[in-house]
């Protein structure tokens, strides 16, 4: 356990280490660019002299500290990830453990691949479709909207967004079970628990639900990469001021100050989601899980 | 291979390929099936409802939607196969290749792919865009997808198989003993490894042009399409919807002819 939870530390560190270089290396590339490797690789320790300062820089764009640029975009984001994973568990588990399990697992196969074969923002724009024509909601996606008048109309406004977020997450959550009951379907533990008297129901409950949510849970990385995907689309298809949205202006306008901050901000996420899930599957089954 | 029953998991992979194969022949024949050019505009019809003669309808600028989603599924099957490409090689191929590298240059290696793994692939391709052209967004795609599909390939090398310690023991040279083991891993799965890397990098293809980082007009794949049908698509709801079932037919097809397992993503 000692030996695992020590190497799971290290992985972390070094992930979390490797994204900040990254991120450094990607922020050294400002306007106008370094013309040579030298140039480059001292524009990269010149970054990284204002970085051991807390100096993360200013962005191109705004002007502003990048951090407190973050700061100011990250929450939104944050509120729109967090709303969308507790949508995608409230529809991906119940799926996910309904196919889990015997001939109806077979049968959803074909119909997961097609609605896991709909690119994140046909969907949202399917849903606004939906929430416009028969809903009757006042969707805007041609440009921004002001603020809500009344907290219902501020509900509906952020309801289609997470539902977008929402629905690319739990699309990985039900994946991730129909992975860890395959894995399940076949374990050897199975025929001895029976030879030991134990009900196909005690066996399912006791020993196999288990083993499925850790599974889920060691794919937590997995699910947070699926998440922010879909944030970064949620946010440019309904106008949502976040850091998501403020990454592919910042791209476009080639702010790579912030950028790279955003960057590290997205893989810290989600090497800390990895790192949390894989210990949080570790401790419930205590066994590393694949 | 699929854990359906064989039957049905051949069946799903076969209409997979003949979709593909559909749908190929569809894209090289583009310029012949289209009504009209790409980027042709008709004054005086824009927004109109299918119709016979526009079965599709047209777009806000009077293009018709038939011929234009027959040449963006052109223009994103172009990019699409060129980021699979460099998704395979990159990702699958350079993993299987680097896991048999002496061993601390094979877990650096690892470790460097684990990060940019960490990266969602539609961000990494939107940076390398930003980076280096819209021209690029192939490579982009196929780069931004490759570390996925670095660390599977690296991870599934088995280096203590007693098989490796025999053909060392052969005496045959390092070179001929990857090439050897390449054959072996890749001659039975290329299909379906080509067809997953097709579904994946599709979407990001797709994705990033309709964020602003793909396609650039004149030429318009299915993403920039649907981008343009967003502010009317309430209205004119023709202009996104065959445009986006075209791309979700397209994915879909890949899926399919890649045979993934159960819970396994692209």
């Amino acid at each position: 356990m000692k030996r695992f939870l020590a190497r799971q530390v290290a992985q972390l560190m070094v992930g979390l280490f490797g994204a900040a270089l990254f991120a450094v290396a990607l922020s050294a590339v400002t306007e106008p660019r370094p013309r040579s490797l030298p140039a480059y690789l001292l524009a990269v320790l010149d970054r990284l002299t204002h970085l051991s300062h807390g100096d993360l820089g200013h962005s191109a764009i705004s002007g502003l500290p990048v951090v407190a640029e973050l700061f100011q975009h990250l929450p939104p984001t944050l509120l729109l990830l967090a709303a969308g994973a507790a949508v995608a568990l409230a529809a991906g588990l119940p799926i996910g453990i309904l196919f889990a399990f015997g001939s109806l697992r077979r049968a959803a196969a074909p119909i997961m691949q097609i609605v896991t074969a709909t690119p994140v923002f046909c969907a949202g724009l399917a849903l606004a479709f939906g929430a416009s024509e028969i809903l009757h909601w006042p969707v805007g996606l041609a440009s921004r909207t002001g603020l809500a008048a009344s907290p219902e109309e501020a509900l509906r406004l952020a309801a289609l967004p997470i539902a977008t977020v929402g629905l690319a997450g739990a699309a990985a959550v039900q994946l991730a079970l129909r992975r860890a009951a395959t894995r399940t379907a076949a374990a050897s533990f199975r025929g001895g628990l029976k030879r030991l008297g134990l009900s196909s129901v005690e066996i399912e409950a006791f020993y196999v639900l288990p083993q499925i949510f850790a599974g889920l849970i060691a794919s937590a990385g997995e699910i947070a990469l699926a998440l922010v995907s879909a944030a970064v689309v949620a946010e440019w298809v309904f106008h949502r001021d976040g850091a998501a949205d403020l990454f592919v202006k910042s791209v476009a306008l080639a702010d790579w100050n912030m950028t790279a901050v955003i960057l590290f901000a997205v893989a810290a996420l989600t090497i800390v989601a990895s790192f949390l899930g894989r210990v949080l599957g570790f401790l419930l089954v205590r066994e590393q899980m694949p | 291979m699929s854990r359906n029953t064989p039957v049905l998991g051949n069946v799903l992979r076969g209409v997979g390929w003949f979709g593909l194969a559909l749908l190929l022949i569809t894209m090289f024949l583009s310029d012949f099936l289209a009504h009209a050019p790409a980027g042709a505009e008709f004054p005086g019809i824009e927004l109109s409802a299918p119709s016979e003669v526009h079965p599709f309808g047209t777009d806000m600028l009077g293009r018709d939607v038939l011929s234009e989603t027959l040449h963006g599924l052109a223009e994103t099957g172009r990019l699409a196969m060129w980021a699979a490409f460099f998704a395979i090689v990159l990702g699958g191929l350079f993993g299987a290749v680097a896991a048999r590298l002496p061993r601390p240059l094979a877990l650096a290696l690892r470790g460097l792919f684990g990060i940019l793994g960490a990266i969602p692939p539609l961000l990494l391709a939107i940076v390398i865009v930003g980076l280096t052209g819209h021209f690029f967004v192939a490579v982009a795609a196929g780069i931004g997808a490759a570390p996925l599909g670095f660390v599977r390939a690296f991870d599934r090398v088995d280096l203590h198989s007693p098989h490796a310690d025999y053909a060392i023991a052969t005496g045959i040279p390092g070179l001929s003993l990857l090439q050897r083991d390449l054959t072996y891993d890749f001659r039975h799965v290329l299909g379906a490894v080509v067809a997953r890397a097709l579904a994946a990098v599709t979407i990001i293809v797709s994705t990033a042009s309709f964020l602003g980082f793909g396609a650039e007009p004149p030429a318009r794949d299915l993403g920039l399409i649907i981008a343009a049908a967003k502010i009317n698509h309430f209205t004119a709801w023709w202009t996104a919807i065959f445009p986006g079932l075209a791309l979700i037919l397209f994915i879909l097809c890949a899926r399919l002819a890649a045979g993934l397992e159960e819970g396994e993503s692209a």
